[in-house]
């Protein structure tokens, strides 16, 4: 069992006390997602984006959370499941480097680096990482979106894309496309809004809606040659490779925001029902959900080319989190969704994380043991 | 008892959860619900009844009312069997989205729709929907039984949900009723809290 250094255990109680805050404004967001303004400021949202920022760019260094909250995969899961115990929702709302902030952490150029973390140094700048299509979604590697060569110099995206959080008010993002048709092709660029032939729409979500899911539609959209990511990487590390880092560090963090919302129901029970005997089995499946994160958060950070620890985690937690969504409203009797609107929230939001970082059935295909010398899913 | 049913699914089916639910409501008094608040058609909502917004609910055409202090009422297993059966034309109606949308999906060059543990999860919902169509016919006297069948439905719901991808997600998709059908029991079956 994973045993909490002080640092981590201090991080761990400082996000606990943040996600009161985060609470609080919980069921705005989920009801006005595009409405942040009377958020983003705020001491919370403000340290999360600082401390999500590495730390050579970022302007101060006075986040509540210190050094340690992006350190180390055991340190970004330790803190995402008291935040999303908080909410989880407003966690996605936030500005800054999110997904992106990672790809392009793996695939940029120092100056690649720079000119994003720039860009979204005003604290109102929202990324987003374009991989999804309509018809391609676990099988990313059949992408349609194309960089087509521009006689002009560099290249001109086409295409579309769908399901990517933030993106109708994205500043900056990473689109994903190819260049040809082998898997090697597949390539990132670096797209700073606004942009020529760049069209982004809201979906209208079921729940984690504080996400702003878009569809994006690219028309000749042009990528300039310093626009493309990993043009200073071997061949083999461009594209898909840098792709499948960031997933595999996700992966673990997803599975934290869905132990946090689990977490949420039951204490939202206990705090309805205080000295209720039925808490105990939910309270033990959680804590061993959590045990076992931390200790696949520790091994990724001694492997982190380790695909089938995270899928573990993440394929037990997000159905836990979902059957103690049920198993809150049915703890809390007939009438209590109607009744516990953030009850009711967080039975919507505990779905998102099946979709996000590989699906359940794609992450049976990574756990699953195989014969010897045939490969695993993607 | 079989006929309205057997009514209600087709009702359910064909007809969306707002009708389904309109047929299911037949005769019982609808502020009366077993806890505080009561779905209905948002077409049944009587004049006066404060009515809690929802937006997945609205759209379904389905209103969420609360009720003052109330004597629940009678006949609620028979409802809760009505009800599980327009859930039922729900659910057949979401595997037919899913069984659709798999079919013209690929994956590694192979129909979504072949893949052993897709077809798993779609033999699963099947079978379970049957057996729970049986379970109306012949325990939807039962509280018990049928208090066990919505939660069934609530799990078989999300099983086939899932895999619509994120087309599940989208409140305009097809998982929406099954979702809105899962607040309609969370308002009409009665259960002790716990
Ligand atoms: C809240 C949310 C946030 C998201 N954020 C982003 C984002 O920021 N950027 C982005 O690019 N995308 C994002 N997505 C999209 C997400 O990555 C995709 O939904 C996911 O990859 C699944 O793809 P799909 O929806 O097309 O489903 P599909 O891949 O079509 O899957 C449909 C069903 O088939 C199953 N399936 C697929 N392949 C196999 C197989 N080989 N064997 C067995 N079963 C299989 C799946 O498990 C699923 O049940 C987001 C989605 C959601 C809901």
């Amino acid at each position: 069992m994973t045993e909490l250094e002080p640092a981590l255990r201090e991080l761990r109680s400082t996000c606990r006390e943040v996600a009161v805050d985060l609470r609080s404004r919980a069921l705005a967001v989920d009801a006005r997602p595009l409405e942040m303004a009377a958020h983003l400021d705020s001491e919370t949202l403000t340290s999360l984006r600082t401390a999500s920022t590495p730390r050579r760019f970022r302007d101060c260094d006075d986040s509540l959370f210190g050094a340690s909250y992006t350190g180390s995969c055991l340190a970004r899961v330790v803190a995402n499941a008291e935040l999303a115990c908080g909410d989880a929702g407003i966690l996605s709302a936030n500005t800054g480097a999110s997904l992106a902030g990672l790809a392009v952490d793996a695939l940029g150029s120092d100056d690649q680096q720079e000119r994003f973390y720039r860009a979204i140094a005003d604290g109102r700048t929202w990324t987003f990482f374009a991989m999804t299509e309509e018809a391609r979604g676990s099988d990313a590697s059949a992408m349609q979106t194309r960089l087509d060569k521009d006689p002009g110099g560099g290249w001109r995206l086409n295409g579309a894309k769908r399901y990517v959080a933030n993106a109708v008010r994205g500043g900056i993002g990473v689109v994903f496309a190819r260049t040809g048709p082998s898997a090697l092709t597949i390539r990132a660029a670096l797209v700073q809004l606004p942009a020529a032939g760049f069209d982004a729409h809201l979906l209208d979500m079921i729940g984690l809606r504080g996400a702003c899911i878009s569809g994006l539609a690219f028309d000749g959209v042009r990528i300039l040659p310093d626009e493309l990511l990993g043009s200073h990487l071997p061949a083999s590390r461009r594209g898909m490779w840098g792709a499948g880092r960031v997933f595999n560090v996700m992966r673990a963090q997803i599975a934290a925001q869905a132990l946090g919302v689990g977490f949420a129901a039951w204490g939202y029970v206990r705090e309805q029902r205080p000295g209720w005997s039925g808490l105990d089995l939910m309270s033990a499946r959680l804590a061993a959900a959590r045990a076992l994160l931390y200790d696949v958060a520790a091994t990724i950070d001694g492997s982190p080319g380790d695909r089938r620890s995270p899928s573990i985690a993440k394929l037990h937690v997000t159905d836990l989190a979902v059957q103690a969504t049920r198993w809150a409203e049915y703890a809390l009797g007939p009438g209590s969704l109607a009744e516990h609107p953030l009850l009711e929230k967080w039975c919507r939001d505990v779905f998102a994380f099946e979709f996000m970082d590989g699906t359940s059935n794609i992450l049976r295909l990574n756990i699953a043991p195989v014969p010897a010398r045939q490969g695993l899913a993607s | 008892m079989l006929d309205a049913i057997a009514e209600c699914e087709k009702a359910g089916y064909a007809d969306g959860l707002a009708a389904g639910l309109a047929q299911a409501l037949t005769g019982v008094d609808v502020l009366c619900p077993p806890g505080p608040v009561a779905a209905v058609p948002a077409a049944a909502v009587p004049a006066g009844a404060a009515v809690i917004g929802h937006r997945l609910a609205d759209l379904e055409g389905i209103s969420l009312v609360r009720c003052a202090d109330h004597e629940p009422a009678r006949g609620l297993t028979a409802l809760g069997a009505r009800l599980g059966a327009v859930r039922l034309g729900i659910t057949g109606l979401l595997i037919e989205r899913a069984v659709e949308h798999l079919s013209g999906r690929t994956a590694g060059g192979e129909a979504t729709i072949r893949k052993q543990l897709v077809a798993g999860t779609l033999a699963d919902a099947l079978t379970a929907t049957e057996s729970l169509r049986q379970r109306l016919l012949v325990a939807g006297h039962v509280a018990v039984a049928v208090t066990d069948l919505h939660d069934r439905l609530n799990a078989i719901d999300w099983e086939v949900a899932k895999l619509l991808g994120a087309s599940g997600y989208l409140a305009c998709g097809p998982a929406r009723g099954a979702y809105v059908a899962r607040l309609i029991a969370n308002c009409w079956i009665a259960r002790e809290a716990g």
